[in-house]
């Protein structure tokens, strides 16, 4: 009983604090994006969850920076509300490197809200190539990106493109987590059955395939609805929603071959053994088709797994109980399905 | 297990497949009238195009011509092959067989696609070896499928639905493959997708010694 209130209560956790938890201040643009050296010009920046406006003991700082060594910070600003901040750059006419062009990030230090960064906010070209240190020291090296402040307090990464809908992280993703758990589950069943012709072996093997086909759906429609927001359409053929869907064909087939036959003793023994082999195949389809095209997942192009620089620690606050609040809620409507298919045996008298 | 019992199981095979010679008739008519269907609707096939389409007349080639393996035989004498070999012995001899088929399948339809909607093989020796390799995991994957699929009434349904999404990875590493033997895309380090391509075999042929027997005993 004690998993079941635990599951309860980590699905309620996830809720609220997935949904609740703001997030970290962001830049979303800056206008004009096309800079000249040389030159001195005036940015907009955008805010995501800034308080620009808010009063606080320290100032705000904004750099637009190259790298480490190359930061170079805005003559003059001035915040025109919350989410826009004007800063005026005066340019110097070399770039950092002896380049024609190149990108520069935008950074802005509030002493509340921490640190946010917008990469490649502002493309800087140059007409000469000329470069000579000393000028070099002076603008770039002067006001060097330092003692930044880091928000305190219990907030989820601000990131572009993604923005409101990380908070999906933590029911997309466990959805894939508890349908491995649950096909294990059912596999592991079917390899007893085959050990031992007990029908509730058979009952439970086909009671964990459809809880984990109940997931492998709500993990695909999770993700094409946030497929819609971030990639821009909810089927994009990506490698891994193409696997999705394969896998999920092969359990559906497994249902069909489960009632195609008149005998029930012959029909579990063929689906049992179906079900191995299907899910023998399915490792392969999981783990290395996935690594021979591109996708538009996180984790990289050739890693299936979630990468472990898209996860910060107040995310695996979240994250990790609401994996463990699926999976115990995975096997509970399993185990509810099991008992309903018990009576419904005994009730026709098959036991 | 008795290896000698290999070779008359596999000379059984060929004798039988020799006194239905309908049959294997029958599959290289489908294998010619489908090449036709599809010269007829795509006259001019782009190498990339030209590539899937091989693969589909092979994988639906394949599949018509396994179906029967377990299906051509009355339950009668599959009792008295039952009592005579070891079950993992006669899917090996099916498996083998279905490989030989298959090989001499893909081949004609090779020739026969070739003649009529161009070669444009760049690599013959790759393209050769993925049409072995081919063979060899369709044989595999399909044979035990079938002999699931020769249980039930609707076998030719149930061969299809079970058979497509398990065969996919295999089939998704032969395309790829022989993209790189047509040129269509430049890779050099295609020895791990043959590797890949092993290791799936590896699997499914282990997969079908330790299951085929619960199949088997009725």
């Amino acid at each position: 009983m004690w998993w079941k209130a635990l599951s309860i209560v980590l699905i309620i956790y996830t809720i609220l604090a997935g949904m609740l938890v703001p997030l970290k201040s962001g830049i979303q643009r800056a206008e004009p994006a096309f800079a000249k050296a040389g030159e001195e010009v005036k940015f907009r920046f955008y805010g995501y969850n800034t308080f620009f406006q808010k009063a606080t003991d320290a100032p705000i700082r904004v750099w637009l920076y190259y790298d480490d060594q190359f930061a170079l910070a805005a003559s003059d600003f001035k915040a025109l509300n919350d989410t826009i901040l004007e800063a005026s750059f005066r340019f110097p006419q070399q770039l950092p490197e002896r380049k024609a062009s190149t990108s520069l990030n935008a950074l802005i230090d509030h002493p509340v809200a921490g640190a946010s960064l917008l990469p490649a906010a502002v493309y800087l070209s140059s007409d000469s190539l000329a470069q000579t240190d000393t000028v070099l020291a002076n603008a770039w090296t002067a006001n060097p990106v330092k003692q930044l402040h880091v928000q305190s307090g219990f907030s989820f990464p601000y990131q572009n493109v993604i923005y409101e809908s990380i908070r999906n992280t933590y029911f997309h993703v466990p959805m894939w987590f508890v349908l491995l758990f649950l096909f294990t589950a059912s596999v592991w069943y079917s390899i007893q059955y085959l050990r031992n012709p007990e029908p509730e072996n058979d009952r439970r093997a086909a009671a964990f395939a459809e809880t984990g086909l109940l997931f492998g759906a709500l993990g695909l429609t999770t993700g094409m609805i946030w497929a819609k927001y971030t990639w821009g359409q909810p089927w994009s053929n990506d490698i891994k929603q193409l696997m999705t869907a394969v896998a999920l064909l092969i359990y559906l087939a497994y249902f069909i071959l489960r009632r195609s036959f008149d005998e029930y003793e012959k029909g579990a023994r063929l689906a049992a053994v179906y079900n191995i082999f299907s899910f023998a195949s399915l490792i392969p389809l999981l783990y290395i088709v996935p690594r021979m095209f591109a996708s538009l997942h996180p984790g990289a192009t050739g890693n299936p797994a979630f990468g472990s620089q898209d996860l910060d620690n107040t995310m695996r606050a979240v994250f990790y109980p609401a994996i463990i609040g699926w999976t115990l809620l995975g096997f509970w409507i399993a185990q509810l399905r099991i008992r309903y298919q018990r009576l419904y045996d005994k009730a026709l008298g098959l036991e | 297990m008795h290896w000698k019992n290999l070779f008359p199981l596999l000379r059984k095979e060929f004798i039988l497949e020799f006194r239905q010679r309908y049959a294997i008739s029958g599959i290289v008519l489908y294998v010619f009238s489908m090449v036709f269907v599809v010269y007829i609707a795509s006259i001019r096939v782009s190498p990339p195009v030209w590539n899937v389409l091989f693969w589909l007349i092979v994988l639906f080639a394949s599949i018509n011509a396994v179906v029967k393996s377990f299906v051509q035989e009355s339950g009668a004498r599959q009792l008295y092959y039952y009592q005579l070999a070891d079950p993992v012995l006669l899917v090996l001899t099916k498996i083998l067989y279905n490989t030989l088929l298959l090989l001499v399948l893909s081949t004609l339809a090779f020739g026969a696609y070739s003649l009529v909607a161009g070669n444009p093989v760049k690599d013959h020796l790759l393209f050769a070896l993925v049409i072995l390799l081919g063979s060899l995991g369709f044989s595999i994957a399909f044979t035990f499928i079938a002999s699931i699929a020769a249980k039930a009434n609707n076998s030719a349904t149930l061969m299809a639905i079970l058979s497509f999404p398990v065969i996919l990875p295999i089939l998704l590493t032969l395309v790829r493959l022989s993209s790189i033997a047509l040129g269509l895309i430049q890779d050099t380090a295609y020895t791990r997708d043959i590797i890949n391509l092993l290791a799936i075999d590896t699997i499914l042929i282990a997969l079908t010694f330790v299951l085929f027997p619960y199949i088997w005993k009725d």
